[in-house]
């Protein structure tokens, strides 16, 4: 019992000790990652490029707001928090952060009054970035960014997440070490790797999550990095890995997707979507290839010698009519077909046709789809009942639009429709339920009534 | 007599768009099967009084008869009819109607009437039920099939006497008769898409590449609405 109390009271003991720690130990940041000089001007445009890198406006700016001007709500798991205005507004904004005040905001998530961010600032990204583009990026936030006043709504999650205190020990078991990344001496390898893991914080969605809800890799030494995540809900797929399958698409298919969101294969979704909008499309070519070269050589230093799979035609005659399977079934049209094949004859065969390979650049294939088969069907039930839209990009300026089908298909018809086409042609995944639709269904409603 | 600008047009018969965009636009929230609709007798029409909601009833009957196959009853017609009159296109809100009106013109000069849709129904249908008061002591839908036949008739060529503001009434009356019967049925027709099924139309389906080079195959499906409703 003694023993006992004995433990107990240094339970408790240590657990102040550590609180004391956690709350007055001071702070250090990260110093600058290379010495430049005081003067060190930023050559021409290099601000505006690597906020393009880090994608600084797609979470500080709100749907249809001002650039930079905050106030974009992002759900969190904890919930909603909201970005803020990052234009050197002295009062409502960053005017008033000195550089290494703004470092410490990038590399360790603290903010000007010593305050904890909440990791929705992809600090454990950005903490890899190298010296030279956060001079970039800081020039560029205050010399051509126009102050905006905008206080924005403020973050109030419930206790105890609003202990921003707390977020400190979240960090100590995390983040990562900051600091640039180590060289292999293939230039474009290398400068894939940075883009990748520093400013376009790819991980910060495509890693899975560790207990801490970490990123459980930030390079590619680590095995789990871009493994596949979870954003909002959608399957964020493996970029890497046997599961991925971005490994049976072209050099050129990828560049493609990065650059304008849709190639012979996928058509960009969900939060995607913004990656592309706001940030990859305006990579240099030179960039996007080292990014190409990057994602392809990463766990499969051969796959860049691999030859792309050769696709069959794309015209009436690639419709054979001999072919087994879905294609049979959805070729003969019979009245007596099970609702799932007839619910796509009547909804969706006009555009993704019988063999489920749509057209290349216009109409994304269904069939070996990784939005159709991921682990969760929440991207394949939000894009049945909402419609998705390709954006316009500077190569490929058109946005392709896809219907909503919600007002046209019940629970059930978008719970059956999603479980053929889960397990139509090569595809193999779990059904759907009507419950998984009609929650999504509610969070869309619910979504657009808060707008 | 041609009267190009009689027909709701198709770009509003797609609901704003056409091919495959017209799936985006619907606004109804149909789904696959709805429930079975107000019975036509139990139907309180929005525009039609109810002496006219008879005559709409008889004379469409007359146009597109039921017998093994479903007629303008069947496919809720009359209910198309009142509902285009209570709308934009009975109000001929997106017609010229400034004028100078000559309705007595020439024919082939096309539409001259100063009168909407909806009036041309509204005086239309009063000219016709005086005339056959007049000339057979009853209004038309009280009249024997074989009289209505005949009255039906004597309209198509011009034999009732109307006036001239009038006079495309039958013209109109046909046009929007086969539109009930073959229009999307989102716009209260065209019931459960009896007439596609009768012609064999598959609906808004789209797309049929895998049909093109298959000759005198019978397409085997039924139709589909814009609602998603399947036939
Ligand atoms: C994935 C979304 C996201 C991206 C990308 C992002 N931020 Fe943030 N940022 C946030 C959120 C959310 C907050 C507020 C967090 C909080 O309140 O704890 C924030 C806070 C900040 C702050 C602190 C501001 C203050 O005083 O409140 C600065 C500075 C900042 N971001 C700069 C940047 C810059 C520069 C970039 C691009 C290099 C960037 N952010 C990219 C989400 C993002
Ligand atoms: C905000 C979260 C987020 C970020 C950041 C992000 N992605 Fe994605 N990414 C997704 C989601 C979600 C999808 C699935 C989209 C779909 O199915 O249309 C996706 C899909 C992809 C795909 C297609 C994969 C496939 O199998 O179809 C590629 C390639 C890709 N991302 C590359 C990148 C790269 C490179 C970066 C960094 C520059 C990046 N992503 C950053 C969320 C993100
Ligand atoms: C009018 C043409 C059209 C019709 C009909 C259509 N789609 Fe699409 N679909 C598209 C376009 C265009 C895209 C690309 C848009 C995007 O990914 O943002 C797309 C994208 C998709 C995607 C995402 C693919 C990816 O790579 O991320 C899925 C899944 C999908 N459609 C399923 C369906 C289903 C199921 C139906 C029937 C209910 C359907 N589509 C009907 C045109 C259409």
């Amino acid at each position: 019992m003694i023993t006992f109390l004995r433990i107990l009271t240094g339970l408790v003991l240590l657990g102040l000790v550590v609180l004391a720690a956690i709350l007055f130990m001071p702070v250090r940041t990260t110093p600058a990652l290379a010495a430049l000089p005081e003067d060190y001007t930023p050559p021409e445009g290099s601000g505006e490029y690597a906020m393009r890198l880090a994608d600084c406006s797609a979470c500080h700016t709100a749907e249809g707001g001002v650039p930079f001007a905050g106030g974009r709500k992002i759900e969190s798991p904890l919930g909603t928090i909201y970005s803020t205005n990052i234009t050197p507004d002295e009062d409502t904004g960053i005017g008033s952060y000195s550089l290494d005040e703004f470092r410490a905001a990038l590399y360790d998530g603290i903010r000007q009054d010593g305050a904890h961010l909440y990791p929705a600032m992809p600090y454990a990204n950005y903490r890899k970035m190298s010296e030279a583009d956060v001079r970039a990026l800081y020039a560029f936030f205050m010399d051509e960014v126009e102050p905006v006043s905008n206080a924005g709504p403020e973050t109030a999650l419930p206790f105890p997440f609003n202990q921003r205190w707390g977020i400190r020990t979240w960090k100590w078991a995390a983040l990562s070490e900051p600091g640039e990344l180590s060289s292999t001496g293939d230039a474009a390898y290398d400068r894939g790797a940075y883009l990748v893991e520093a400013p376009g914080h790819c991980g910060a969605c495509h890693t899975p999550r560790n207990l801490v809800m970490g990123e459980a890799g930030y390079t590619a030494m680590d095995g789990d990095f871009l493994m596949g995540g979870e954003i909002d809900g959608w399957t964020a797929p493996p970029l890497r890995g046997p599961d991925s399958a971005i490994r049976n698409w072209s050099a050129e298919d990828l560049k493609l997707y990065l650059a304008s969101g849709r190639n012979n294969h996928a058509g960009v979704n969900g939060e995607m979507q913004l990656v592309v909008r706001d940030s990859l499309q305006y990579f240099t070519n030179e960039d996007l290839d080292a990014v190409v070269a990057y994602l392809r050589a990463l766990g499969d230093p051969a796959a860049g010698d691999n030859a792309p799979p050769v696709d069959p035609p794309r015209t009436a005659d690639r419709l054979d009519p001999s072919a087994g399977g879905t294609q049979a079934v959805l070729t003969a049209a019979e009245p007596g077909m099970a609702l799932g094949p007839r619910l796509y004859l009547d909804n969706c065969n006009a555009c993704h046709f019988v063999d489920g390979r749509g057209a290349d650049q216009v109409f994304p294939e269904l069939d070996g789809n990784p939005l159709v088969t991921a682990p969760s069907a929440t991207g394949l039930i939000d894009t049945i009942l909402n419609g998705a839209e390709v954006p316009s990009t500077t190569v490929r300026p058109y946005s392709l639009r896809m219907p909503d089908f919600g007002h046209r298909l019940s629970d059930e018809e978008v719970a059956e429709l999603a479980t053929f086409l889960r397990s139509a042609w090569s595809n193999s995944a779990d059904a759907v339920t009507t419950a998984d639709v009609t929650a999504r269904r509610e969070t869309a409603e619910e979504r657009a009534a808060a707008e | 007599m041609p009267l190009p600008d009689w027909k709701t047009t198709r770009r509003g018969f797609l609901g704003g768009g056409a091919g495959a965009a017209a799936l985006t636009a619907m606004a109804v929230p149909l789904h696959a099967q709805s429930p079975e609709p107000e019975p036509l007798e139990n139907y309180a029409p929005e525009y039609f009084t109810a002496e006219e909601w008879q005559f709409v009833m008889s004379a469409t009957a007359l146009l597109i008869p039921s017998g093994p196959t479903p007629g303008a009853i069947e496919a809720r017609v009359p209910v198309f009819i009142d509902l285009q009159l209570a709308s934009g296109f009975g109000s001929a809100d997106d017609w010229y109607m400034a004028g100078p009106h000559i309705a007595d013109a020439d024919p082939l000069l096309g539409w001259q009437s100063p009168l909407t849709p909806a009036e041309i129904y509204r005086e239309g249908i009063a000219a016709v039920n005086a005339w056959c008061e007049q000339t057979h002591e009853a209004p038309f839908a009280d009249l024997l099939p074989q009289t209505q036949q005949e009255v039906m008739t004597a309209l198509s060529e011009d034999e009732v006497p109307l006036p001239p503001e009038l006079r495309g009434l039958f013209d109109l009356l046909l046009q929007n008769t086969k539109e009930g019967f073959f229009a999307d049925p989102k716009y209260g027709g065209n019931h459960r898409m009896a007439g596609w099924t009768h012609i064999g139309f598959p609906g808004a389906r789209a797309s049929f590449l895998e049909w093109v080079d298959k000759h005198n195959v019978p397409y085997p499906l039924g139709p589909v609405a814009i609602s998603g409703e399947r036939g």
